[in-house]
């Protein structure tokens, strides 16, 4: 069980001329943990859907070659029946789930598959057990946590007993740390029952950690594939532009330094690494590092541009999503809202441009009480990004979609023009003027989308999770972007779990949890502030956590990205290796 | 839509709760019939009051209220168009008579919401779905059923977070004249419809990966029993359909309440 051999497979969707894949060959052997990569639109998904006879049944097209998992062919086999060898499970779990209940979303599968009751009560429990869900057993489906959802949607594959389970982007909309639960259960799967793992996962720093084989995929071929340590050493890597996780990238560079320390993958191998090279020492850690970034953009002016007070919210059903908020954002800041998953961030910035009213306290933002002026008069001055760009998407091409804000403001039709074609060239989509938003690939949608507020130049900007589901040269040019507007003295915020965007970046970080603002601060006090971090389901950067456990050798804890750790690490090493 | 939103089912413990989901739905219809049966105000009043203890019983007497209230709009119209109807055609004048069948046909439409709240309100839908499959209704019929009510909650999250973006965008939906009006839903329902064909595909793939159709010998994880109490509720309501089948057919109508008088 858990075996899967590709041979010479391509495939290409109806209607579409150029193939997904071409020329697939592979072999994975049983108890296998892979993690596929590649950037956007490269056809690891498209790969995974071969996996369980989705393509070609469900999805039609041509494909040719050959695929089998146990020896069986996914071309002669019903997707059904493959499903007993493998499971698949989606991003988006809300849209696998299809009863009211736990136990009953687990059993959808045994039920199709005409297990009997005695039976299904037994793999309920053991699915459940394996996941860590036993308590959630009678809950509704909907009551569920994101991280307990897609916990769920594991046990109820992993009721049908599959060889192998293959996973697209799981943790996606999960906090740093219900990801990182995902992946123990991975590995707990992997390790005491053998299962073969495969998964598309953006998250680098953190997958590396767990698996044991990267493939690499790039315009429907397979590029690269080999142990971690091979792929992050080959250059082809670099060209495609594949995340390198961060420890990675500091042996790499310590290396050219000629310090060879060889390739961690993880902050405790780099530890391990890094030791014998560096004496201990008892004096205090005295900063050496870069200067603040502060110090190098300029300080802001200090004028308070989103003011918060006391404020509270709770929604209709009764929850309490804000408990007394106070905030003041000034002008030119760049914040990073953080926190666990229902901390209530998103509802904290619905707030800012009057969506959301407070029950009690005040928001004032440009000198206005957002709770007496109309969302659109607000909207003016607040540009709200949302998180999934299908949520917005309606016009027949881009140029209208980016000129219906403008057309609501009242603009004229002159300078609607004006505003459309400097926002098209600002996000480079110019050729995609007259296309249709809803043909776009994922990253070229979120472009249009942040374009479609850009247009209207609001002064301050939030993004809601503006990284989901962005591969490693999307949230770079990002990164870039959200710069620009930075100097451009735009106010920006940021709703993210992205911890390593955060650590590179280096906004003002506001953490949240339960309704609370638990923690506010410059990036480097928060992110490396364990304590806080830990109370919102939020885990520090892999630099950080390396820092962390290098204290003994006087060197500072507070280094969140590679350039810093590099330049201190390099200067505390030859000083002790003279 | 709120008289819809009142039906949804919420989870609760109670003899109500517990009955067997045949049995219950077996009630709903025999109040349905009681209340359709009888053009008089006594015995609609008192099919109307008999459910108040049911209601009491199963502790959801919060959630009926809700429900009347959505009804409420409903049950003013029945109740003018017809004293109304009465007015106008009857020469322009309103009998007691009269008076008292608006009454009855405004009391008939509240209990059956009572009845629908009653069954909709206490039956989870796994169960409901379970009964559906006793009846021998085909799975698909069954599963479109049991997803459509899965996903209430869901579109309706969605909704909101589309109206939300496209008012963040200026959108002013209660702006402009009635046309203008209609046509400023266009932002939200294409989005909506979008995202749910996407959705509808997403799910079906899920469905496959579950093993979707493997055999037609489909099992449930639970099964339906009948417990002694649930024996009981059938016979009171068997007895209660023949008592007012005997009432009706067999019995000289019955006396008005507000017969003589006249109100116009």
């Amino acid at each position: 069980m858990g075996k899967i051999d590709v041979e010479g497979l391509c495939y290409s969707y109806p209607n579409v001329a150029d193939q997904a894949l071409t020329d697939i060959n592979l072999k994975i052997e049983p108890g296998e943990f892979i993690l596929l990569t590649g950037p956007s639109g490269c056809g690891k998904t498209t790969f995974c859907r071969c996996l369980n006879g989705l393509i070609p049944h469900f999805y039609n097209g041509e494909m040719k070659g050959d695929l089998k998992i146990d020896g069986i062919s996914t071309r002669e086999h019903p997707t059904y029946e493959l499903a007993k060898h493998v499971g698949l499970i989606f991003q988006n779990p809300d849209n696998q789930i299809f009863s009211l209940t736990v136990e009953k979303d687990i059993a959808f599968g045994l039920e199709n598959l005409g297990e009997s009751r005695e039976k299904m009560r037994g793999e309920i429990d053991w699915a459940m057990n394996q996941v860590g869900i036993v308590p959630l057993k009678e809950r509704g489906t909907h009551e569920l946590s994101g991280g307990q959802k897609q916990r769920l949607t594991i046990a109820s594959i992993l009721a049908m007993h599959p060889g192998i389970i293959v996973m697209d982007e799981p943790t996606a909309f999960l906090d740093p740390v219900g990801a990182e639960k995902i992946f123990e259960v991975l590995q707990t799967l992997n390790r005491e029952h053998g299962i073969t793992i495969l998964l598309i996962e953006h998250r680098m720093d953190l997958a590396v950690k767990y698996c044991g084989r990267i493939i690499v995929f790039d315009k429907g071929r397979i590029v690269n594939d080999g142990t971690p340590r091979e792929i992050f050493t080959s250059d082809e890597t670099r060209l495609i532009g594949i995340g390198i996780p961060r420890m990675v990238e500091l042996g790499r560079r310590l290396s050219q330094r000629g310090y060879n320390i060889g390739i961690p993958l993880n902050s405790d191998e780099a530890f391990t690494k890094l030791t014998p090279f560096l004496k201990k020492s008892v004096t205090t850690n005295t900063k050496q590092g870069l200067p603040e970034l502060d110090e190098i953009v300029g300080e802001y002016t200090h004028t308070p541009i989103i003011e918060l007070q006391d404020v509270t919210y709770s929604y209709s059903s009764g929850i309490d999503a804000l408990l007394g908020v106070s905030l003041t954002i000034n002008k030119g800041e760049f914040v990073a809202v953080m926190g666990e998953n229902g901390a209530g961030k998103t509802t904290l910035v619905k707030h800012f441009n009057g969506l959301l009213r407070p029950k009690s306290g005040n928001v004032v933002v440009d000198g206005k009480d957002v709770s007496k002026n109309s969302v659109a008069s607000m909207a003016r001055k607040v540009g709200l990004v949302f998180q999934n760009p299908d949520d917005q998407f309606f016009a027949e091409d881009v140029e209208e979609e980016l000129s219906f804000a403008l057309r609501n403001f009242g603009y004229e039709e002159t300078v609607i023009n004006e505003r459309v074609e400097w926002a098209l060239n600002l996000l480079d989509l110019q050729r995609y003027k007259k296309s249709s938003p809803f043909i776009l690939s994922g990253g070229e949608r979120k472009r249009v989308a942040l374009a479609s507020i850009l247009a209207w130049n609001p002064d301050i900007l939030v993004l809601d999770e503006p990284t989901v589901g962005q591969d490693h040269g999307q949230k770079e040019r990002l990164k870039h972007f959200l710069m620009q507007l930075r100097t451009q003295g735009k106010t920006v915020v940021i709703v993210t779990h992205d911890v390593e965007f955060v650590a590179e970046s280096q906004p003002r970080v506001v953490l949240m949890s339960k309704g609370r603002v638990i923690a506010d601060g410059t990036a480097k006090k928060i992110m490396t502030d364990a304590r806080s971090l830990g109370a919102c389901s939020v885990a520090p950067p892999e630099v950080t956590k390396l820092f962390s456990k290098l204290t003994l050798y006087s060197l500072p804890i507070d280094v969140l990205d590679v350039d810093e750790a590099l330049d201190l690490l390099t200067r505390k090493l030859r000083r002790d290796n003279p | 839509m709120s008289l819809l939103e009142s039906l949804r089912f919420s989870k609760g413990d109670s003899p109500i709760h517990r009955m067997d989901p045949r049995v219950k739905f077996l009630m709903t219809m025999v109040i349905f019939a009681l209340s359709i049966m009888f053009f008089d105000l006594i015995p609609l009043l008192a099919v109307f009051i008999l459910q108040i203890p049911l209601i009491l019983y199963a502790k959801i007497w919060r959630e009926w209220l809700k429900t009347l209230k959505g009804g409420a709009f409903l049950a003013v119209i029945i109740f003018t168009t017809n004293l109304l109807s009465f007015y106008f055609f009857r020469g322009m004048h309103l009998s007691g008579e009269n008076v008292e069948f608006s009454l009855s046909l405004t009391l008939r439409f509240l209990s059956l919401i009572t009845s629908f709240s009653l069954f909709f309100l206490t039956t989870s839908p796994d169960k409901l779905s379970l009964a559906l499959e006793k009846a021998k209704i085909p799975y698909e019929f069954n599963f479109a059923f049991i997803t459509a009510i899965r996903f209430v909650p869901v579109l309706a999250d969605e909704a909101q977070t589309i109206m939300d973006a496209q008012r963040s965008r200026g959108l002013e939906l209660d702006k402009g004249g009635f046309l203008s009006r209609i046509r400023k839903y266009i932002p939200i329902l294409l989005p909506l419809i979008v995202n749910s064909i996407r959705r509808s595909l997403e799910l079906a793939e899920a469905m496959e990966s579950r093993a979707f159709g493997a055999t037609k010998n489909r099992t449930n994880l639970y099964e339906l029993k009948m417990a002694p109490s649930d024996y009981f509720a059938l016979v009171i309501t068997l007895g209660a359909l023949a008592f007012a089948l005997y009432v009706r057919l067999f019995l000289p109508p019955l006396p008005k309440l507000m017969s003589g008088l006249l109100f116009l």
